[in-house]
């Protein structure tokens, strides 16, 4: 049985909308997949920004909202990334994959093509 | 004394770019203005390297033997800008682009100048002009300034224009105007309104979803309709936040979509090396 897995990193800004872990739940029911989620924020408020040196941090470390999905089907799994970005919009960076199963790296890059506007 | 800036994208001495740029210039000085005017291909503008540097080291250009750095330093010092430039394919001249290309090392300023441009677009053929609004959006904004009016006139042999006494008297009233706009600092757009609330143009892209239409210069997303056999955009509230000229959103694009690559690229060095072996391998060169 093949394990579907993907991260999607959001960084501040990227999302449509606020991601409220209420919603995600709703999501996950209704597609039949898991869906957990992860904030990390370290930014902070100087000249009316929010700032926040990225360059020098690992990818996993600087403020995003992470949304992480797995299923072991792949029609469902494909279902709930398509309603995610079709409520979130698709993460937009090279590296927002990053940490996921090559299975469902596939499924998510394939949907932002679709989705994410080029 | 204020001084406004006439930037010429024309490689043609006393084209219709040109002329009409002046006679913008003339409108200026009619309102006080210290004016002159820069003939961009006169002026060394090298290809953009890539190599990043600017955007990893804060106001780094590794391109130092050309003369973006003077032009940049004019936009600064004066307090208005005419961009003039014919449109012989669809877009802006060449000489544009390059210049656009090399503004990687500004945009940490977009937003932040607080200086009005106006935008002139001489071009012969009605219907082949669809880009001329993106490019000019994207320069001035990139350099920091704020469109507020922009015309596109049709006119074909060199010098024409002069011919054309409607369309000398809008560059004179359109040098007025951007001089009025400095001394007032009213920096609001006083050009005919597009679709898009942002950048004003009529431009529009039809994402793949076949659902959502983006204005392509800004990014900002919305829903088409018909009302009453007329086209009707509705731009999403979030997708209005999303201008990517508003320097919130561009501070974020350069901090999270752009910085953390570093990170991504050190990490996938030894795959890269081994994987693009074979390129460097095949047609060396």
């Amino acid at each position: 049985m093949t394990e579907y897995f993907v991260k999607l990193r959001y960084y501040p800004g990227d999302a449509l909308e606020e991601i409220k872990e209420r919603d995600l739940k709703s999501l996950s029911r209704k597609y039949g997949v898991q869906i957990s989620y992860e904030k990390i924020e370290n930014r902070q408020m100087k000249e009316g920004l929010q700032m926040e040196n990225t360059l020098d941090k690992k990818i996993e470390d600087i403020s995003q909202e992470v949304i992480t999905v797995s299923g072991d089907q792949e029609g469902k799994f494909s279902n709930a990334i398509r309603a995610l970005y079709k409520k979130y919009r698709c993460p937009r960076t090279v590296y927002s994959l990053l940490g996921s199963n090559e299975a469902g790296e596939k499924i998510a890059k394939g949907l932002m093509n679709i989705f994410g506007g080029w | 004394m204020m001084k406004v800036l006439a930037l010429n994208g024309s490689f043609r001495k006393m084209g219709n770019t040109e002329i009409l740029l002046k006679q913008a210039l003339m409108g200026a000085e009619s309102q006080g203005a210290q004016v002159e005017i820069i003939r961009l291909t006169d002026y060394k503008i090298a290809s953009c390297r890539g190599c990043g540097l600017c955007l990893f080291r804060e106001n780094v250009c590794q391109v130092k033997e050309d003369d973006v750095g003077f032009i940049f330093s004019k936009v600064k010092e004066c307090d208005g800008v005419i961009l003039g430039s014919p449109c012989y394919f669809l877009e802006l001249t060449a000489v544009i682009k390059q210049l656009i290309d090399r503004c990687w090392i500004l945009g940490h300023q977009i937003g932040k100048m607080k200086k009005p441009a106006t935008v002139i677009v001489p071009y012969a053929t009605r219907g082949w002009i669809p880009y001329i609004s993106v490019q000019s959006t994207l320069l001035l904004n990139l350099m920091g300034l704020t469109k507020i009016n922009e015309t596109a006139i049709c006119t074909q042999g060199i010098s024409e224009v002069v011919l054309d006494q409607e369309a000398m008297d809008l560059a004179y009233c359109m040098g007025k105007e951007i001089a009025v706009a400095i001394g007032e600092k009213d920096f609001t757009y006083k050009g005919e309104e597009g679709v898009c609330p942002s950048c004003h143009d009529r431009l529009l892209r039809i994402l793949k979803d076949r659902e959502t239409v983006e204005c392509p210069t800004c990014g900002i997303r919305g829903k088409l309709s018909m009302a009453r056999g007329k086209i009707r955009v509705k731009f999403e509230e979030k997708g209005w936040a999303d201008n990517r000229f508003r320097p919130e959103v561009i501070h974020s694009h350069y901090t999270y979509h752009i910085a953390p690559s570093k990170d991504y690229f050190l990490r996938t060095k030894e795959e890269r090396k081994s994987k693009s072996q074979k390129y460097r391998e095949y047609l060396p060169g």
